[in-house]
Protein backbone atom coordinates (compact mmCIF):
# COMPACT_ATOMS: atom_id res chain seq x y z
CA UNK A 1 0.00 0.00 0.00
CA UNK A 2 3.06 2.24 -0.21
CA UNK A 3 1.83 3.53 -3.56
CA UNK A 4 -1.45 4.71 -2.01
CA UNK A 5 0.37 6.72 0.65
CA UNK A 6 2.88 8.08 -1.88
CA UNK A 7 0.14 9.32 -4.18
CA UNK A 8 -1.80 10.90 -1.30
CA UNK A 9 1.33 12.54 0.13
CA UNK A 10 2.31 13.99 -3.23
CA UNK A 11 -0.94 15.90 -3.71
CA UNK A 12 -0.52 19.45 -2.42
CA UNK A 13 -4.11 19.94 -1.44
CA UNK A 14 -6.20 16.85 -0.79
CA UNK A 15 -9.96 17.09 -1.38
CA UNK A 16 -11.74 18.04 1.83
CA UNK A 17 -15.08 16.73 3.03
CA UNK A 18 -17.10 19.91 3.62
CA UNK A 19 -17.21 20.86 7.29
CA UNK A 20 -20.96 21.47 7.12
CA UNK A 21 -21.52 17.83 6.24
CA UNK A 22 -19.29 16.60 9.04
CA UNK A 23 -21.05 18.81 11.59
CA UNK A 24 -24.54 17.94 10.37
CA UNK A 25 -23.74 14.21 10.29
CA UNK A 26 -22.58 14.38 13.89
CA UNK A 27 -25.65 16.36 14.96
CA UNK A 28 -28.16 14.24 13.20
CA UNK A 29 -26.78 11.04 14.67
CA UNK A 30 -26.93 12.65 18.12
CA UNK A 31 -30.40 12.44 19.62
CA UNK A 32 -29.66 15.48 21.75
CA UNK A 33 -29.14 17.88 18.81
CA UNK A 34 -31.82 20.53 18.63
CA UNK A 35 -33.16 22.36 15.63
CA UNK A 36 -31.58 25.62 16.75
CA UNK A 37 -28.10 24.12 16.46
CA UNK A 38 -28.88 22.65 13.05
CA UNK A 39 -30.28 25.98 11.91
CA UNK A 40 -27.11 27.70 13.12
CA UNK A 41 -24.90 25.40 11.02
CA UNK A 42 -27.10 25.83 7.95
CA UNK A 43 -27.25 29.61 8.41
CA UNK A 44 -23.47 29.83 8.10
CA UNK A 45 -23.57 28.09 4.76
CA UNK A 46 -25.42 30.31 2.34
CA UNK A 47 -25.63 27.77 -0.47
CA UNK A 48 -27.01 25.14 1.90
CA UNK A 49 -29.57 27.59 3.34
CA UNK A 50 -30.74 28.36 -0.18
CA UNK A 51 -31.04 24.67 -1.01
CA UNK A 52 -33.05 23.98 2.16
CA UNK A 53 -35.43 26.84 1.42
CA UNK A 54 -35.81 25.76 -2.19
CA UNK A 55 -36.64 22.17 -1.28
CA UNK A 56 -39.02 23.03 1.56
CA UNK A 57 -40.90 25.51 -0.61
CA UNK A 58 -41.01 23.29 -3.69
CA UNK A 59 -44.01 21.50 -5.14
CA UNK A 60 -42.34 18.24 -4.14
CA UNK A 61 -43.16 19.08 -0.53
CA UNK A 62 -46.70 20.15 -1.30
CA UNK A 63 -46.16 23.89 -1.19
CA UNK A 64 -49.51 25.42 -0.33
CA UNK A 65 -49.15 29.08 -1.17
CA UNK A 66 -47.06 30.10 1.85
CA UNK A 67 -43.35 30.72 2.23
CA UNK A 68 -41.38 28.86 4.88
CA UNK A 69 -38.40 30.50 6.56
CA UNK A 70 -35.21 28.59 7.33
CA UNK A 71 -36.30 27.29 10.75
CA UNK A 72 -39.72 26.25 9.42
CA UNK A 73 -38.07 24.64 6.41
CA UNK A 74 -35.76 22.58 8.64
CA UNK A 75 -38.75 21.36 10.68
CA UNK A 76 -40.72 20.65 7.52
CA UNK A 77 -37.96 18.63 5.88
CA UNK A 78 -36.83 16.68 8.93
CA UNK A 79 -33.36 15.58 9.97
CA UNK A 80 -32.66 12.85 7.46
CA UNK A 81 -33.85 14.88 4.50
CA UNK A 82 -31.76 17.77 5.72
CA UNK A 83 -28.64 15.64 5.78
CA UNK A 84 -29.52 14.34 2.32
CA UNK A 85 -29.85 17.86 0.94
CA UNK A 86 -26.58 18.86 2.58
CA UNK A 87 -24.79 15.87 1.06
CA UNK A 88 -26.22 16.40 -2.42
CA UNK A 89 -25.52 20.10 -2.35
CA UNK A 90 -22.06 19.87 -0.83
CA UNK A 91 -21.08 17.02 -3.13
CA UNK A 92 -21.46 19.40 -6.04
CA UNK A 93 -18.54 21.38 -4.59
CA UNK A 94 -16.48 18.31 -3.72
CA UNK A 95 -16.93 16.68 -7.12
CA UNK A 96 -16.83 19.88 -9.13
CA UNK A 97 -13.70 19.01 -11.10
CA UNK A 98 -11.86 15.69 -11.68
CA UNK A 99 -12.19 16.22 -15.37
CA UNK A 100 -8.80 15.91 -16.93
CA UNK A 101 -7.56 12.48 -15.86
CA UNK A 102 -10.81 10.67 -16.58
CA UNK A 103 -12.00 12.78 -19.50
CA UNK A 104 -15.01 14.04 -17.59
CA UNK A 105 -16.70 17.34 -18.26
CA UNK A 106 -17.29 19.73 -15.40
CA UNK A 107 -20.02 18.39 -13.13
CA UNK A 108 -19.97 14.88 -14.56
CA UNK A 109 -18.39 13.33 -11.49
CA UNK A 110 -21.05 14.98 -9.33
CA UNK A 111 -23.76 13.43 -11.49
CA UNK A 112 -22.07 10.07 -11.17
CA UNK A 113 -21.72 10.46 -7.39
CA UNK A 114 -25.36 11.38 -6.83
CA UNK A 115 -26.56 8.83 -9.39
CA UNK A 116 -24.61 6.08 -7.61
CA UNK A 117 -26.04 7.23 -4.29
CA UNK A 118 -29.61 7.08 -5.62
CA UNK A 119 -29.03 3.66 -7.21
CA UNK A 120 -27.51 2.24 -4.01
CA UNK A 121 -30.41 3.63 -2.02
CA UNK A 122 -33.00 2.05 -4.33
CA UNK A 123 -31.29 -1.33 -4.15
CA UNK A 124 -30.94 -1.08 -0.36
CA UNK A 125 -34.67 -0.37 0.03
CA UNK A 126 -35.58 -3.40 -2.07
CA UNK A 127 -33.39 -5.64 0.05
CA UNK A 128 -34.58 -4.14 3.33
CA UNK A 129 -30.98 -3.21 4.16
CA UNK A 130 -31.07 -1.81 7.71
CA UNK A 131 -29.20 1.41 6.92
CA UNK A 132 -30.36 2.89 3.63
CA UNK A 133 -28.70 6.23 4.39
CA UNK A 134 -25.33 4.52 4.79
CA UNK A 135 -25.73 3.04 1.30
CA UNK A 136 -26.56 6.51 -0.01
CA UNK A 137 -23.48 8.03 1.63
CA UNK A 138 -21.12 5.28 0.42
CA UNK A 139 -22.58 5.47 -3.09
CA UNK A 140 -22.01 9.20 -3.06
CA UNK A 141 -18.39 9.00 -1.93
CA UNK A 142 -17.30 5.88 -3.80
CA UNK A 143 -15.27 7.71 -6.46
CA UNK A 144 -13.48 10.29 -4.27
CA UNK A 145 -10.22 8.56 -5.21
CA UNK A 146 -10.67 9.90 -8.74
CA UNK A 147 -10.24 13.42 -7.34
CA UNK A 148 -6.82 12.45 -5.99
CA UNK A 149 -5.83 10.67 -9.22
CA UNK A 150 -6.87 13.77 -11.14
CA UNK A 151 -4.91 16.11 -8.85
CA UNK A 152 -1.82 13.87 -8.99
CA UNK A 153 -1.68 12.73 -12.62
CA UNK A 154 -3.97 15.12 -14.56
CA UNK A 155 -3.34 14.83 -18.29
CA UNK A 156 -0.61 12.21 -17.70
CA UNK A 157 -3.17 9.71 -16.41
CA UNK A 158 -4.48 8.49 -19.76
CA UNK A 159 -1.15 7.90 -21.58
CA UNK A 160 0.20 6.11 -18.51
CA UNK A 161 -2.78 3.86 -17.84
CA UNK A 162 -3.78 3.06 -21.45
CA UNK A 163 -0.93 0.60 -22.19
CA UNK A 164 -2.00 -1.43 -19.15
CA UNK A 165 -5.62 -1.86 -20.17
CA UNK A 166 -5.60 -5.00 -22.28
CA UNK A 167 -8.85 -6.37 -23.76
CA UNK A 168 -10.97 -7.78 -20.95
CA UNK A 169 -8.93 -5.92 -18.35
CA UNK A 170 -10.71 -3.50 -16.01
CA UNK A 171 -9.63 0.08 -15.45
CA UNK A 172 -8.83 -0.64 -11.77
CA UNK A 173 -6.51 -3.48 -12.84
CA UNK A 174 -4.90 -1.08 -15.32
CA UNK A 175 -4.47 1.58 -12.63
CA UNK A 176 -2.79 -0.91 -10.28
CA UNK A 177 -0.41 -1.98 -13.06
CA UNK A 178 0.38 1.61 -14.04
CA UNK A 179 0.51 3.34 -10.65
CA UNK A 180 0.70 0.58 -8.03
CA UNK A 181 -2.70 1.62 -6.69
CA UNK A 182 -6.21 2.17 -8.00
CA UNK A 183 -8.66 5.01 -7.36
CA UNK A 184 -10.79 2.85 -5.05
CA UNK A 185 -7.85 2.10 -2.72
CA UNK A 186 -6.85 5.76 -2.74
CA UNK A 187 -10.42 6.87 -2.04
CA UNK A 188 -10.61 4.48 0.93
CA UNK A 189 -7.41 5.90 2.40
CA UNK A 190 -8.68 9.44 1.89
CA UNK A 191 -11.91 8.53 3.72
CA UNK A 192 -9.84 7.28 6.66
CA UNK A 193 -7.92 10.55 6.69
CA UNK A 194 -11.28 12.31 6.86
CA UNK A 195 -11.86 10.12 9.94
CA UNK A 196 -14.86 8.41 8.39
CA UNK A 197 -15.66 4.97 9.84
CA UNK A 198 -13.68 1.97 8.56
CA UNK A 199 -16.81 0.40 7.04
CA UNK A 200 -17.40 3.45 4.82
CA UNK A 201 -13.76 3.43 3.76
CA UNK A 202 -14.08 -0.27 2.91
CA UNK A 203 -17.24 0.34 0.88
CA UNK A 204 -15.20 2.82 -1.17
CA UNK A 205 -12.24 0.40 -1.40
CA UNK A 206 -14.42 -2.46 -2.66
CA UNK A 207 -16.87 -0.60 -4.88
CA UNK A 208 -15.44 -2.25 -8.00
CA UNK A 209 -14.35 -5.57 -6.49
CA UNK A 210 -16.55 -6.49 -3.51
CA UNK A 211 -15.34 -9.59 -1.63
CA UNK A 212 -17.49 -12.66 -2.29
CA UNK A 213 -16.35 -14.74 0.67
CA UNK A 214 -16.75 -14.44 4.42
CA UNK A 215 -15.46 -12.89 6.60
CA UNK A 216 -14.90 -9.94 4.25
CA UNK A 217 -18.24 -10.13 2.47
CA UNK A 218 -20.63 -7.30 3.37
CA UNK A 219 -24.01 -6.63 1.78
CA UNK A 220 -23.21 -2.90 1.95
CA UNK A 221 -20.27 -3.37 -0.44
CA UNK A 222 -22.44 -5.42 -2.81
CA UNK A 223 -25.11 -2.72 -2.89
CA UNK A 224 -22.62 0.10 -3.53
CA UNK A 225 -20.98 -1.98 -6.27
CA UNK A 226 -24.33 -2.70 -7.96
CA UNK A 227 -25.23 1.00 -7.68
CA UNK A 228 -21.99 1.85 -9.47
CA UNK A 229 -22.83 -0.45 -12.39
CA UNK A 230 -26.42 0.85 -12.58
CA UNK A 231 -24.93 4.31 -12.78
CA UNK A 232 -22.75 3.29 -15.74
CA UNK A 233 -25.76 1.85 -17.53
CA UNK A 234 -27.59 5.12 -16.89
CA UNK A 235 -24.79 6.86 -18.79
CA UNK A 236 -23.51 8.80 -15.77
CA UNK A 237 -19.87 9.78 -15.19
CA UNK A 238 -18.57 7.78 -18.13
CA UNK A 239 -15.19 9.11 -19.16
CA UNK A 240 -12.07 7.67 -20.76
CA UNK A 241 -12.62 4.56 -18.63
CA UNK A 242 -15.78 3.74 -20.56
CA UNK A 243 -17.52 0.59 -19.36
CA UNK A 244 -14.31 -1.25 -18.54
CA UNK A 245 -15.61 -2.51 -15.22
CA UNK A 246 -17.09 -5.84 -14.16
CA UNK A 247 -20.28 -6.66 -12.32
CA UNK A 248 -19.30 -9.23 -9.68
CA UNK A 249 -21.27 -12.45 -10.33
CA UNK A 250 -21.93 -13.02 -6.61
CA UNK A 251 -23.52 -9.57 -6.41
CA UNK A 252 -25.83 -10.29 -9.34
CA UNK A 253 -26.86 -13.58 -7.75
CA UNK A 254 -27.02 -12.31 -4.17
CA UNK A 255 -29.08 -9.23 -5.02
CA UNK A 256 -31.16 -11.24 -7.51
CA UNK A 257 -30.44 -8.51 -10.01
CA UNK A 258 -32.27 -9.46 -13.20
CA UNK A 259 -32.49 -7.54 -16.44
CA UNK A 260 -35.91 -6.10 -15.68
CA UNK A 261 -34.94 -4.98 -12.16
CA UNK A 262 -31.71 -3.45 -13.43
CA UNK A 263 -33.43 -1.52 -16.21
CA UNK A 264 -36.08 -0.26 -13.83
CA UNK A 265 -33.35 0.87 -11.42
CA UNK A 266 -31.62 2.66 -14.31
CA UNK A 267 -34.78 4.63 -15.14
CA UNK A 268 -35.51 5.45 -11.49
CA UNK A 269 -31.93 6.57 -10.84
CA UNK A 270 -31.91 8.78 -13.90
CA UNK A 271 -35.35 10.21 -13.05
CA UNK A 272 -34.33 11.10 -9.49
CA UNK A 273 -31.18 12.77 -10.73
CA UNK A 274 -33.15 14.83 -13.24
CA UNK A 275 -35.58 15.89 -10.48
CA UNK A 276 -32.68 16.93 -8.29
CA UNK A 277 -31.07 18.90 -11.11
CA UNK A 278 -34.32 20.71 -11.77
CA UNK A 279 -34.58 21.48 -8.07
CA UNK A 280 -31.00 22.71 -7.89
CA UNK A 281 -31.38 24.93 -10.90
CA UNK A 282 -27.77 26.00 -10.55
CA UNK A 283 -26.57 22.41 -10.83
CA UNK A 284 -23.50 21.60 -12.91
CA UNK A 285 -23.96 20.97 -16.62
CA UNK A 286 -24.41 17.33 -17.40
CA UNK A 287 -22.28 15.33 -19.76
CA UNK A 288 -18.59 14.64 -20.17
CA UNK A 289 -16.04 14.42 -22.91
CA UNK A 290 -13.95 11.59 -24.19
CA UNK B 1 -31.77 26.35 -32.20
CA UNK B 2 -33.07 23.04 -30.87
CA UNK B 3 -36.60 22.45 -32.09
CA UNK B 4 -38.05 19.86 -29.80
CA UNK B 5 -40.67 20.35 -27.16
CA UNK B 6 -38.92 18.03 -24.72
CA UNK B 7 -35.27 18.80 -25.20
CA UNK B 8 -33.04 19.85 -22.30
CA UNK B 9 -30.17 20.53 -24.69
CA UNK B 10 -27.95 23.46 -23.79
CA UNK B 11 -26.15 25.67 -26.28
CA UNK B 12 -22.60 26.29 -25.15
CA UNK B 13 -20.44 29.36 -25.80
CA UNK B 14 -18.73 27.70 -28.77
CA UNK B 15 -22.07 27.08 -30.50
CA UNK B 16 -22.25 23.39 -29.64
CA UNK B 17 -25.71 22.15 -28.77
CA UNK B 18 -25.09 19.63 -25.99
CA UNK B 19 -27.62 16.82 -25.79
CA UNK B 20 -27.63 14.90 -22.51
CA UNK B 21 -28.65 11.37 -21.62
CA UNK B 22 -32.28 10.59 -22.52
CA UNK B 23 -32.58 13.71 -24.62
CA UNK B 24 -32.72 14.82 -28.22
CA UNK B 25 -32.35 17.97 -30.27
CA UNK B 26 -33.22 18.90 -33.83
CA UNK B 27 -32.08 22.04 -35.60
CA UNK B 28 -31.87 23.91 -38.90
CA UNK B 29 -29.17 26.29 -37.69
CA UNK B 30 -26.32 25.85 -40.20
CA UNK B 31 -23.73 27.12 -37.72
CA UNK B 32 -24.62 24.61 -35.03
CA UNK B 33 -22.89 21.40 -34.05
CA UNK B 34 -24.98 18.86 -32.17
CA UNK B 35 -22.99 16.84 -29.69
CA UNK B 36 -23.70 14.15 -27.14
CA UNK B 37 -21.02 13.06 -24.71
CA UNK B 38 -20.04 9.80 -23.09
CA UNK B 39 -22.11 7.19 -24.82
CA UNK B 40 -21.53 3.96 -22.94
CA UNK B 41 -24.24 1.33 -23.32
CA UNK B 42 -26.51 4.17 -24.46
CA UNK B 43 -26.76 4.80 -28.20
CA UNK B 44 -26.57 8.09 -30.03
CA UNK B 45 -28.51 8.33 -33.30
CA UNK B 46 -27.89 11.16 -35.77
CA UNK B 47 -30.14 12.10 -38.68
CA UNK B 48 -29.37 14.61 -41.41
CA UNK B 49 -31.28 15.83 -44.43
CA UNK B 50 -28.69 17.41 -46.77
CA UNK B 51 -31.33 19.18 -48.89
CA UNK B 52 -33.35 20.75 -46.08
CA UNK B 53 -30.23 21.11 -43.89
CA UNK B 54 -32.10 19.65 -40.94
CA UNK B 55 -30.08 17.75 -38.37
CA UNK B 56 -30.99 15.85 -35.23
CA UNK B 57 -29.40 13.78 -32.52
CA UNK B 58 -30.84 11.43 -29.90
CA UNK B 59 -29.11 9.93 -26.86
CA UNK B 60 -31.27 7.05 -25.62
CA UNK B 61 -30.53 4.79 -22.68
CA UNK B 62 -32.63 1.63 -22.95
CA UNK B 63 -34.30 -0.32 -25.74
CA UNK B 64 -37.88 -0.81 -24.62
CA UNK B 65 -40.22 1.73 -23.00
CA UNK B 66 -42.47 -0.98 -21.56
CA UNK B 67 -40.03 -1.25 -18.64
CA UNK B 68 -41.29 2.08 -17.27
CA UNK B 69 -44.28 3.55 -19.07
CA UNK B 70 -44.44 6.56 -16.77
CA UNK B 71 -40.84 7.54 -17.50
CA UNK B 72 -41.44 6.95 -21.22
CA UNK B 73 -44.32 9.41 -21.06
CA UNK B 74 -42.18 12.02 -19.29
CA UNK B 75 -38.96 11.41 -21.24
CA UNK B 76 -39.59 9.59 -24.52
CA UNK B 77 -35.94 10.07 -25.48
CA UNK B 78 -34.95 7.66 -22.71
CA UNK B 79 -35.96 4.65 -24.85
CA UNK B 80 -35.23 3.57 -28.41
CA UNK B 81 -38.83 2.68 -29.25
CA UNK B 82 -40.17 6.09 -28.16
CA UNK B 83 -37.11 8.28 -28.76
CA UNK B 84 -36.39 7.31 -32.38
CA UNK B 85 -39.92 8.10 -33.61
CA UNK B 86 -39.80 11.40 -31.76
CA UNK B 87 -36.44 12.28 -33.31
CA UNK B 88 -37.74 11.62 -36.81
CA UNK B 89 -41.05 13.43 -36.25
CA UNK B 90 -39.21 16.47 -34.86
CA UNK B 91 -37.03 16.56 -38.00
CA UNK B 92 -40.04 16.21 -40.31
CA UNK B 93 -41.58 19.27 -38.63
CA UNK B 94 -38.54 21.26 -39.74
CA UNK B 95 -38.89 20.08 -43.34
CA UNK B 96 -36.80 16.91 -43.41
CA UNK B 97 -37.91 14.07 -45.69
CA UNK B 98 -37.47 10.46 -44.70
CA UNK B 99 -36.07 9.35 -48.07
CA UNK B 100 -33.27 11.92 -47.85
CA UNK B 101 -32.20 11.24 -44.28
CA UNK B 102 -28.69 10.02 -43.53
CA UNK B 103 -28.80 8.03 -40.30
CA UNK B 104 -25.78 7.08 -38.17
CA UNK B 105 -25.38 5.44 -34.77
CA UNK B 106 -22.68 5.13 -32.11
CA UNK B 107 -22.46 3.68 -28.59
CA UNK B 108 -24.03 0.43 -27.41
CA UNK B 109 -20.98 -0.70 -25.40
CA UNK B 110 -21.04 -3.36 -22.66
CA UNK B 111 -19.54 -3.68 -19.21
CA UNK B 112 -16.93 -6.46 -19.08
CA UNK B 113 -17.92 -10.03 -18.27
CA UNK B 114 -21.58 -9.35 -18.63
CA UNK B 115 -22.36 -13.04 -18.94
CA UNK B 116 -25.50 -12.58 -20.98
CA UNK B 117 -27.80 -11.48 -18.18
CA UNK B 118 -28.08 -7.81 -19.01
CA UNK B 119 -26.50 -6.97 -22.36
CA UNK B 120 -27.87 -3.44 -22.21
CA UNK B 121 -25.66 -2.23 -25.07
CA UNK B 122 -26.35 -5.26 -27.22
CA UNK B 123 -30.10 -5.00 -26.70
CA UNK B 124 -29.94 -1.32 -27.62
CA UNK B 125 -28.11 -2.24 -30.82
CA UNK B 126 -30.66 -4.93 -31.65
CA UNK B 127 -33.54 -2.55 -31.06
CA UNK B 128 -32.30 0.17 -33.42
CA UNK B 129 -31.68 -2.37 -36.16
CA UNK B 130 -35.16 -3.75 -35.67
CA UNK B 131 -36.77 -0.30 -35.77
CA UNK B 132 -34.79 0.80 -38.82
CA UNK B 133 -35.35 -2.49 -40.66
CA UNK B 134 -39.11 -2.24 -40.10
CA UNK B 135 -39.06 1.30 -41.46
CA UNK B 136 -36.79 0.68 -44.45
CA UNK B 137 -34.01 2.84 -43.09
CA UNK B 138 -30.37 1.92 -43.63
CA UNK B 139 -27.63 3.00 -41.25
CA UNK B 140 -25.06 5.00 -43.19
CA UNK B 141 -22.51 4.46 -40.41
CA UNK B 142 -22.59 2.22 -37.37
CA UNK B 143 -19.94 2.66 -34.69
CA UNK B 144 -21.32 0.50 -31.89
CA UNK B 145 -20.15 -2.20 -29.47
CA UNK B 146 -17.01 -2.80 -27.41
CA UNK B 147 -16.50 -1.42 -23.89
CA UNK B 148 -15.40 2.11 -24.72
CA UNK B 149 -17.16 5.43 -24.30
CA UNK B 150 -17.80 7.59 -27.32
CA UNK B 151 -18.68 11.21 -27.97
CA UNK B 152 -20.82 11.73 -31.04
CA UNK B 153 -21.17 15.00 -32.93
CA UNK B 154 -22.93 16.20 -36.06
CA UNK B 155 -22.09 19.39 -37.94
CA UNK B 156 -25.20 20.91 -39.49
CA UNK B 157 -23.23 22.78 -42.15
CA UNK B 158 -22.10 19.64 -43.97
CA UNK B 159 -23.71 16.74 -42.10
CA UNK B 160 -20.39 15.25 -41.07
CA UNK B 161 -20.59 12.84 -38.16
CA UNK B 162 -17.61 12.49 -35.84
CA UNK B 163 -16.93 9.94 -33.12
CA UNK B 164 -14.38 10.79 -30.45
CA UNK B 165 -12.84 8.33 -27.99
CA UNK B 166 -9.94 8.96 -25.61
CA UNK B 167 -9.02 12.15 -27.43
CA UNK B 168 -8.99 10.60 -30.91
CA UNK B 169 -11.50 11.68 -33.54
CA UNK B 170 -12.82 9.75 -36.49
CA UNK B 171 -15.24 10.92 -39.18
CA UNK B 172 -17.76 8.11 -39.64
CA UNK B 173 -19.84 9.99 -42.24
CA UNK B 174 -19.09 10.76 -45.01
CA UNK B 175 -16.81 7.73 -45.18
Amino acid sequence: MAAVADILESVDRLPALPGTVIRLTAMLTDDQADLGEIEEVARHDEALSMAILRFANSALYGRAGREFNLRQSIVRLGGKMLLRIALEQQASNLFESAGEAYGLRRGALWRGAVGGAFAAEEIAKKHAFPDVDLCFLCGLLRDVGKLVMDAHYGADYLPRVSPHIAPGCTVVEGERAAFGADHAQIGAELALRWRLPQRIADAIRYHHEPPAEEPDHDLLFDIVHAGDIICLWAGLAIGHDGLQYKLAPHVRRGLKLGRREAELDITVTWGRLRELEEMMDDSPTQGKST
Amino acid sequence: MPASATTYAKTEIDGKVVVGVADLAVTKDPTATLVTYALGSCIGVTIYDPAAKVAGILHFMLPDSRINAEKAQQSPAMFADTGIPQLFKSAYKLGAKKQRLIVCAAGGAEVLDDDGHFKVGSRNRTMIRKIFWKNNILLAADETGGSISRTLSLKVADGSVIVRNRGKERVIWPQ
